[in-house]
């Protein structure tokens, strides 16, 4: 447990230095200063109370939809739909949180994570039934289903839930929102950072306890290793495909809550900007462990942040093409690193 | 009534037929990478390198075949990039492939901005050229005027001859369906497995090019799943050249009807218009699939 | 025949290290042409590495290789290949869904310009089966063949690329007596060609019969040598030589319960099973019965519908004609391949446990780590770390935690399925025990093996199995009968007994009767 614990430490050290050197040779072809940038990036993010509160901000997507992956992955299941399952969720608790405003707050709030909850789950549940009954590769079939649902959504939007000539829901009622950061600590003065960041931390918590304290986790994981021996073992594979895929789409609809509860107060097309992909590379570099996640949503969203930061002197797309980097080389390093350690036989 | 007709028409079959080319050379592409045994989601990924760097070249140097050459390149160096992935790290096919698509999809993304200082699309440039020949032949014209949908109907046969009847194919094969008995036989698996990713790397680049010529500029997501729905047309078409053509019909036909009630206008709703190939796939997948066979060391690093 | 006597492959202080294991240490030997030569040891001995550097497959980290005197360095199979050898794998090297002929030529295809010449290859193919008269259909795939079928596909393969030098690794290890008979008559025609033949196996009745000269591996190390010219090897000093020390028998003493036979104590029963997968007939018209306190043993060879009466058992496989009754019996599973079906190996001892194990549904580490403890303890697992993951443990040390796991959730019904395949002498010793311990707690117990020895020693009743039926079941009193004959026939030596003999045909569907 020990030293695997210590080879992945190195191991993701070790990539994140080679993105770092990727990204500056990278920079330097299109002469760009990367010196420059970098302290950039570091006195915006780290320098103010706003800046850190953006990041965190910025990290509760992350960490809610990196986490609901993570319960995915670990059963070998490739979501790749978190980007449509996440929005059907949000919108829908856009939709319940305008329609049921006059409940109290917490019952509403409660009401409409459950709803979506559900929602998302449903979506999550029909890869699954399409693997199990048909044996079709989820792969396919949730990134077809990012397009189908995405423009489902759209098409209920536009024709029947959004303000005239915007792409968004209306507003709900101001004492709705949840708390921000900053009505408690003038130091995040400015930042959107509001409660849903807590709420993140302790999904987190009940992510690594559900994975790997309970039962259901262990025979979730038992079946990503080895799907034969689970079978043979009494594991029913159908239902941990099912409910693994139930719950990880479900979790990921929470991730709308940040911009509804906590920022905008509506749902708006687009809102995710590609955090249900953006999470697949959180949850890789944590090795789908929640609390990893936690850290690796911070330094995807010093990056997001960073890049918005830096727009001036380099388009903030480039903060795409490093996660591209990260993903690739935490995969190329992993292995480098774990082979060089069987070699040697310590792993 | 109107739309009836105007789908039961020979202007109508040739929409489909040209629609058919990137289905066709991605699906061809992502089944030579597969029959030597490795899952490349990355299709998707190269359509979009080779659509991007297609555009970028011409324009460039304003020559076509300055781009074509370009695009070609760059993808065969992804392809080698991808196999050193999968075939040497043996790293897992699914996850490289999108991490890949994510590099890619950012690379452009990126570049699109940097070098057209626009995040949307490209300047207009002249694709390329139609072949005159065949032009004036009515209705088959517009489809034999196209080099790589004539392309496209050498491939079926080409595909066919060279995975069932020649040597390379059936080590080829042999690398996707036990590389443990082909190396035991001094067949150099690792090579084999390279070389279909790379022929996956150039039938793809073929693919974006023929998109990004027809549209005449490139715009961000204008791949639109198109790599996914080629792979999802190879597993239909059982990793069978002449299946794999009948399946990609099947998507072009789809994506026709789409064009066809976007023009005429009906007051079906533009969005459930638009999702209709993907929706027709997943449909078309669960329809289908029952006992399809992947190659029996489909995905299986070695 | 010449006198003088030629070396067909020279081993030469030949070392090969994975990590820091050695799996061959400083092994010399010579193979002398036109012989057959038998590389005796247990499992992990290092015997089919030695042959793979010998075919390329494996480079040794030190030491060399001659082959009819000249140095060698092989890079591939391919380097071997050409230098005439040739190699058929315990576990066949064969794509299923090729043709034979594809199977064959692969490597080495016969063109004519880019197009391979199919017809020119099924000439030489078919010639060189009435030759060796293999009797093989070329144009079949591999999935409709028979095991022996594909084995002569093997034979052929090699024949084909004109090897003069063949390595058979286990060769008679998935064949019925009979075909056994029929390949030494195959391996007696290459070597009246002039081929020189090595066989690696652990039968050693077989390796007194064909071989003329025998190397024995232990540990990686060349332990004994010997001619077998004229058939008169000491069988004793051999498998002394290859274990190491005398041979531990298990103890097989069984508590005096009296056979229920039908008194109601019947605890799983099949009838009349017909099983279908992708359109094959898997098991024809099956009966079974499991008695409490049975161990009832299937003998037969690999897939005849064997692994189809684990799953329809354990419930696995639904989709049968026919009538299977359980009063309400809970089942225990220790499957044949333990790496595939029986453990997690990225789990703990613990880990692996729990999953089957009635708990809490939240786990924690003071409760793994307990278990592993107890289990290690009490089932003899040997492990320097008790949060090790299961990858790292010996096969037998695996097969072990397989077997607390499914012990100890004492269950009605037992199966066990090639219990001790991979497995060393100690780890088979101590699972033949724990086997006859079940049935004396009054468990029904199916032991499924391809060991006829282990079946004779531990089982209550025999059952023969041949293509998807029973086809004969032995009972106590011929098997008793049997123990007491093999008694008296150690000392004489003979050829098999009447019932090994009759078991032996039923096992490829000869009826004697």
């Amino acid at each position: 447990m020990n030293t695997k614990f210590r080879i992945n430490l190195i191991s993701i050290s070790l990539s994140l230095i080679s993105t770092l050197l990727i990204v500056f040779v990278f920079l330097l072809i299109l002469n760009k200063n990367p010196f420059e940038i970098f302290s950039v990036i570091f006195t915006e993010v780290f320098a103010s109370g706003y800046g850190i509160g953006q990041t965190l901000f910025k990290a509760t997507p992350l960490i809610i939809c990196g986490c609901g992956l993570a319960v995915c992955f670990h059963a070998s299941l490739f979501n790749i739909g978190a980007e449509g399952q996440l929005n059907a969720g949000s919108f829908v608790i856009a939709l319940v949180a305008l329609k049921a405003g006059s409940l109290p707050f917490p019952i509403l709030f409660i009401l409409c994570i459950v709803c979506g909850f559900v929602v998302s789950g449903i979506t999550g549940i029909i890869p699954a039934y399409i693997k199990i009954k048909k044996g079709v590769s989820e792969v396919i079939t949730t990134i077809m289903l990012n397009f189908i649902i995405l423009a489902l959504v759209n098409y209920f939007l536009v024709d029947f839930f959004a303000v005239k000539a915007t792409m968004h829901t209306e507003k709900i009622a101001d004492s709705n929102m949840l708390m921000k950061f900053s009505d408690i600590f003038p130091f995040f003065e400015g930042s959107s950072l509001n409660m849903s960041f807590v709420i993140a931390l302790l999904l987190a918590f009940a992510s690594y306890i559900f994975i790997y304290k309970t039962k259901f986790g262990y025979k979730l994981r038992a079946a990503g290793f080895n799907e034969t021996a689970s079978r043979y073992i009494g594991i029913n594979i159908n239902k941990v495909i099912l409910l693994s895929f139930f719950t990880g789409a479900g979790i990921t609809s929470l991730a709308g809550i940040n911009y509804i509860f906590g920022y905008k107060g509506f749902y708006e097309m687009g809102f995710s900007s590609n955090v249900g992909f953006t999470a697949i590379a959180v949850a890789l570099l944590a090795r789908n462990n929640p609390l990893g996640i936690i850290f690796s949503s911070l330094l995807f969203a010093v990056l997001d942040y960073g890049g918005l930061s830096v727009n001036q002197l380099v388009p903030k797309e480039i903060m795409l093409v490093v996660q591209g980097i990260i993903i690739l080389s935490i995969l190329a390093v992993d292995r480098i690193v774990k082979s060089y350690f069987e070699k040697r036989g310590i792993a | 009534m109107e739309l009836i007709s105007s789908v039961i028409s020979l202007t109508f079959l040739a929409q489909v037929l040209r629609l058919m080319t990137p289905y066709y050379l991605g699906a061809s592409g992502a089944n030579f990478s597969e029959r030597g045994g490795v899952i490349n989601i990355a299709i998707e990924g190269f359509m979009n390198l080779a659509a991007f760097s297609f555009v970028l070249f011409s324009i460039l140097t304003g020559n076509v075949t300055a781009g074509f050459i370009c695009a070609v390149l760059i993808n065969l160096l992804f392809s080698l990039f991808f196999s050193y992935f999968t075939v040497k790290l043996k790293i897992n096919q699914i996850v490289t492939g999108v991490g890949f698509n994510l590099l890619i999809a950012g690379l452009t993304k990126f570049l699109l901005v940097y070098i057209f200082n626009s995040s949307s699309n490209t300047e207009r440039f002249e694709g390329i050229p139609d072949l005159e020949i065949f032009k004036g032949i009515p209705f088959a014209g517009t489809v034999l005027s196209d080099y790589m949908t004539i392309f496209c109907f050498a491939l079926i046969f080409i595909s066919g001859f060279v995975l069932f009847r020649t040597k390379y194919g059936l080590r080829l094969r042999s690398a996707g369906e036990n590389p443990y008995a082909a190396e035991s036989l001094g067949v150099n698996v690792r090579l084999y497995k390279l070389s279909g990713i790379l022929i996956s790397g150039f039938l793809s680049s073929l693919a974006g090019i023929w998109l990004a010529s027809n549209q005449n500029s490139y715009s961000d997501g204008m791949i639109a799943g198109r790599g996914y729905i080629a792979l999802a047309a190879m597993i239909i078409g059982k990793w069978k050249p002449v299946n794999i053509f009948f399946a990609c019909l099947i998507f072009s036909a789809f994506e026709a009807l789409e064009i066809t009630l976007q023009i005429s206008g009906t007051d079906f709703p533009t969005q459930l218009i638009q999702m209709l190939p993907y929706l027709i796939t997943v449909l078309v997948l669960v329809g289908f699939i029952g006992k399809t066979k992947p190659p029996a060391a489909d995905g299986v690093p070695y | 025949m010449h006198c003088l006597k030629m070396t067909a492959v020279e081993f030469i202080n030949i070392t090969k290290k994975f990590g820091s294991f050695f799996a061959n240490r400083d092994i010399s030997f010579s193979v002398e042409k036109n012989t057959v030569h038998c590389i005796l040891g247990e499992n992990g001995a290092g015997k089919t590495t030695l042959m793979k550097i010998l075919f390329g497959m494996y480079r040794q980290d030190s030491g060399s290789l001659k082959i009819s005197g000249e140095d060698i360095r092989f890079n591939s199979p391919h380097d071997a290949i050409a230098k005439g050898i040739g190699m058929v794998h315990q576990h066949f090297m064969l794509i299923d869904d090729f043709t034979v002929m594809e199977n064959i030529i692969l490597g080495n295809e016969i063109t004519k310009g880019i197009r391979i010449d199919f017809d020119k290859t099924a000439g030489i193919l078919n010639e060189l089966i009435s030759t060796y008269s293999l009797n093989l259909d070329i144009n079949k795939k591999i999935s409709e063949i028979s095991i022996s079928a594909q084995q002569k596909t093997e034979i052929l393969k090699l024949l084909f690329r004109n090897s003069d030098i063949l390595i058979f690794d286990e060769p008679t290890a998935v064949l019925s007596p009979a075909e056994t008979d029929e390949f030494f008559k195959i391996i007696g025609k290459f070597k009246s060609s002039g081929k020189t033949i090595i066989f690696i196996t652990h039968k050693l009745n077989e390796v007194r019969k064909i071989s003329d000269k025998v190397s024995v591996l232990r540990r990686g190390m060349l332990v004994y040598e010997s001619s077998n010219e004229n058939r008169n090897l000491d069988l004793n000093i051999l498998s002394q030589a290859i274990v190491g020390e005398t041979v531990v028998k298990a103890n097989t003493e069984k508590a005096d319960i009296v056979f229920p036979g039908n008194d109601g104590r019947n605890a799983i029963s099949l009838r009349n099973i017909f099983l279908k997968k992708d359109n094959v007939s898997r098991l024809k018209g099956l009966n079974l019965d499991l008695y409490k306190g049975e161990i009832h043993g299937i003998c037969g060879v690999e897939g005849n519908g064997q692994n189809e009466i684990i799953d329809i058992i354990t419930g696995l496989e639904t989709e049968f004609e026919g009538e299977f009754s359980n009063p309400g019996c809970s089942i225990s599973l220790v499957p044949d391949d333990r790496l595939k079906k029986g453990m997690i190996s990225e789990f703990t001892i613990g880990e692996n446990i729990i999953l089957k194990k009635k708990s809490s549904n939240f786990i924690s580490e003071r409760l793994l780590d307990r278990i592993s403890t107890e289990t290690a303890e009490k089932y003899d697992v040997r492990v320097s770390d008790i949060k090790s993951n299961l990858s790292s443990l010996s096969g037998g040390n695996q097969q072990k935690v397989i077997f607390a796991r499914e012990t100890e959730l004492e269950s009605d019904v037992m199966i066990f399925s090639h219990p001790t395949r991979g497995v060393d002498i100690n780890a088979t010793v101590f699972i033949h025990s724990k086997i006859i311990e079940q049935r004396n707690k009054g468990k029904a117990v199916l032991l499924i093996s391809s060991d006829l020895d282990e079946l004779f020693a531990l089982s209550d009743k025999i059952s023969v199995i041949y293509n998807g039926a029973i086809a004969g079941t032995f009972g106590s009193e011929e098997l008793s009968n049997f123990r007491n004959e093999e008694l008296i026939r150690k000392s004489d030596e003979s050829t098999g007994s009447p019932l090994s003999d009759k078991i032996g045909k039923l096992m490829i569907g000869i009826k004697t009767e």
